[in-house]
């Protein structure tokens, strides 16, 4: 009998999401386009072709070559070649680069004795792309050029004696699991999870809201059934069933779109995401309490998911938060998700290598969904006061007799019109 | 309410509205703070220090064990562990113990003492990127010294001097200069955008649901009587109190970033000052316009959402706009926050002449007068619409 009020519970909860439009948005619109908008305004990954400009003081055929190279390079692109410092600043005041390559005067006489010559780089620092761009670029070159310098020195030796004495020790350099070692792969399945944790809060808080605005009013609230734990629950279910589509499109169908790393397996993916929906759900509704009316969701919890990318340690990296932003993050579930996600989605971790998180999210349900019932137990209380229905009742008509007024009023006065 | 009549009287009104709700409290005074706070004391380090990496010497030898001390010595990488074998670093990566591993083979004494040129592989977690780059980019330092020093041991036997050494091993060097952020401090990089990202944030959403709600709560018809029908004088009065509160709030953000922190201000205080203040009026006369051109409280506040939320990755400040496909990079023209990002480069962080921001000033004054065109409507609704859930 529980379990059929149960889904009696969920049914009109997903009658009740399905007829209000602000909902809708919040749980079908919002998770179908942003993480479209957002995917796409990273798919290049990386930036290429970083402008910037050249002040050649030595003017030889080794300087024009290393510049030559660099423009060669997929980092750089050189757009112009100025006589002095002054007017390469001034290119870059205006915008129009981002990085001065300076090769002074003494390059190739300093070069051809044998000793150190200096390449000046100078970056412009509101981005840090490009200073990651310019360095690479520039450094790929000298290391092309040095080694064709130390080949020329060295004739006279077989190449495998150049190469052993050029480089005694090779180096190579893999990124695991973000082959364009790019934007995209790093921080859109944060933005994802984010997205489903922070639609669930909004479309859940909308609905609280607007039950609270009725409640003001006076229009609530006979409760048919009479434990909390079936309301609660009934309404999990309905989220949790909506949320289980979209969660499929936003963490697999969209990262397949934009061909972002996927290396999941099915059941790691599965036995993470239920917790992760669980844990947001009941964090949604518990928080939904604060909402006083249908609107406001928006200003109160809309910021939040700025810190809370911070917090997942996504991009400032976890080892080096403080502690008590540590500690804080703990308490929402997007922090574990996203770095269980993560690692599931894109570096192959099994279920045993988020151990942790998981257990996490677990947790967070369990203390959510008991904080949820604290407070629908004291609701139920407060709404079923002696006398409540009654009161209820009574406005109910009221209301009524009001509209029916006003709306013998309108028709009379279009008559007379 | 009062029987006032002008645009203090609407003023004293709107501060009565603000009172009685601990929302805009909460909207205007606590959210701001807690983002300056909060990200101003994570990043408090600058530059991530110590970051756990770890390393697979299947060689163990001479060679390769100082190599591993060198490597300990970079302030930013701090070796935590040593594996057995590949698989197990790869592993612990995938658990998030470490964000990168060196690896040195079997034989790599040998084969470098007999001059057969062993190979050593660096392998970071691009799931975290900026951790990654940053362990690459000592480690790669670390793995070029390692060579050098084998090679400047052989150049020295054949009687070289240092200089000479040097020459032969690098003959071309860089030399990289960040400028005006040479600590390459993250705090400067991001908090400088991201605190007036969030402030416009909310003056975005608070301005349109403050209009908004003269329409749900069947007040507009009192605010346009109060402002003798003159939608401008209403608009402008009701916004005027919320105008002083961003203000101050702007006021403690650049106090903070430009007087305790004392990150780069090149141009003094005043030409960020100005910007904030403008930032301010065009994040609400883009609200304003949002909420007279569609008439549904809703529909406008979910698009001054959109925008400000969208106003972060599309202003440049991390992923530069450079790197955005052309359609985004069109549209991050119509974002205030991209023009304030833009002078906060030349006057805060470069110190360059107010000439070459002129335009972005100008450009975030006209956000603030573009509800010119469509306020009229206001009035329409004010008066007459009523509220749609």
């Amino acid at each position: 009998m529980w379990f059929k009020d149960l889904l009696d519970v969920s049914g009109k909860e997903l009658r009740k999401t399905i007829s209000d439009t602000g909902v809708l948005v919040f749980f079908i619109v919002v998770p179908m386009l942003y993480p479209l908008l957002y995917t796409y305004l990273y798919s290049r990954e990386v930036v290429r072709e970083v402008p910037v400009v050249v002040v050649d003081e030595c003017r030889s055929a080794t300087s024009r070559e290393f510049l030559r190279k660099a423009d060669a390079t997929a980092d750089l692109k050189v757009i112009s070649y100025c006589s002095d410092m002054e007017e390469a600043r001034n290119l870059m005041h205006r915008h129009k680069a981002y990085g001065l390559i300076h090769i002074p005067a003494e390059f190739e006489s300093t070069l051809v004795a044998g000793h150190q010559a200096t390449v000046n780089l100078y970056c412009d620092m509101s981005g840090l792309l490009y200073y990651k761009a310019l360095l690479s670029g520039c450094t790929m070159v000298s290391l092309d050029m040095n080694r064709d310098i130390q080949m020329e020195r060295l004739s006279g030796l077989s190449d495998w004696e150049k190469d052993v004495m050029t480089m005694p020790i090779d180096n190579e350099y893999v990124t695991m699991f973000n082959p364009a070692n790019g934007f995209q792969a790093f921080l859109i399945p944060a933005i994802l999870i984010l997205i489903l944790q922070q639609t669930l809060v909004l479309g859940v808080s909308m609905m609280a809201g607007t039950e609270n605005e009725q409640r003001r009013a006076g229009m609530v609230l006979g409760h048919e059934y009479d434990n909390p734990i079936t309301v609660l629950g009934g309404k999990a279910l309905a989220y949790l069933i909506v949320y289980g589509f979209v969660s499929a499109y936003v963490l697999c169908f969209v990262p397949w779109l934009f061909n972002m790393p996927q290396l999941w397996q099915l059941p790691t993916l599965m036995a993470f995401v239920v917790p992760f929906l669980m844990a947001s759900i009941f964090f949604a509704i518990t928080i939904s309490f604060f909402v006083r009316d249908r609107e406001s969701c928006f200003l109160l919890f809309v910021f939040v998911s700025v810190p809370l990318i911070f917090m997942s340690g996504i991009s400032w990296p976890t080892s080096n938060i403080p502690p008590f932003w540590k500690g804080f993050a703990q308490i929402f579930p997007s922090t574990h998700a996203i770095n269980g996600f993560a690692r599931i989605n894109t570096s192959g971790a099994l279920l045993q290598d988020v151990r942790y998180e998981c257990l996490m999210l677990w947790i967070l349900t369990a203390v959510y969904f008991m904080l949820a019932l604290f407070i629908y137990e004291r609701m139920y209380r407060s709404d079923k006061m002696p006398g409540a229905e009654f009161v209820i009742a009574m406005r109910t008509k009221v209301r009524k007799n009001i509209r029916v007024a006003k709306r013998d009023i309108k028709g009379k006065l279009r008559i007379e019109k | 309410m009062s029987k006032d009549f002008g645009f203090w009287a609407i003023v004293r009104r709107e501060i009565g509205r603000m009172l009685s709700r601990p929302l805009y409290g909460l909207t205007i005074v606590f959210a701001p703070l807690f983002c300056y706070i909060f990200f101003t004391t994570l990043m408090g380090e600058g530059l991530p220090q110590g970051l756990p990496a770890g390393v697979v010497d299947e060689d163990n030898t001479v060679v390769s064990r100082s190599i591993l001390r060198n490597l300990d010595s970079y302030q930013q990488t701090a070796i935590i562990k040593q594996y057995a074998n590949f698989a197990e670093a790869r592993e612990a990566m995938q658990k998030n113990e470490i964000y990168g591993f060196f690896y040195i083979p079997k034989g790599t004494q040998e084969l470098a003492s007999s001059q057969r040129q062993p190979k050593i592989s660096i392998y970071t977690n691009g799931t975290y990127l900026i951790p990654s780059s940053l362990l690459y980019r000592d480690m790669k330092t670390m793995a070029v010294m390692a060579s050098a020093a084998v090679g400047r041991e052989v150049l020295y036997a054949k009687g070289a001097n240092l200089d000479q050494a040097m020459g032969f091993l690098q003959p071309i060097r860089m030399d990289m200069r960040a400028l005006n952020n040479p600590w390459l401090n993250y705090n400067v990089y991001l908090t400088n955008t991201l605190l007036p990202a969030v402030l416009a944030l909310m003056i975005l959403m608070v301005t349109c649901f403050s209009i908004h709600t003269e329409i749900k709560d069947g007040t507009g018809k009192e605010w346009m009587d109060m402002a003798g029908d003159n939608v401008l004088k209403a608009v402008s009065a009701k916004l005027f109190p919320q105008t002083m509160m961003f203000s101050l709030m702007a006021v403690i953000y650049l106090v903070l970033l430009y007087g305790v922190l004392d990150f780069p201000h090149n141009n003094g205080f005043w030409p960020m000052l100005l910007a904030a203040e403008l930032l301010i009026l065009a994040s609400q006369g883009f609200a304003v316009f949002m909420a007279s051109a569609i008439p549904s409280l809703r529909w406008s506040l979910s698009l001054c959402t959109l925008w400000g939320v969208l106003s972060i990755p599309i202003c440049g400040f991390s992923f530069p706009v450079m790197g955005m496909p052309p359609a985004l990079q069109a549209l991050s023209y119509m974002f205030p926050l991209r023009y304030y990002f833009l002078i906060y480069v030349d006057q805060a962080l470069n110190g360059v002449s107010m000439v070459y921001s002129a335009w972005f000033y100008v450009i975030l004054l006209g956000f603030t007068i573009l509800p010119l065109i469509d306020i009229a409507n206001l009035r329409k609704a004010a008066r007459e619409y009523t509220y749609l859930p």
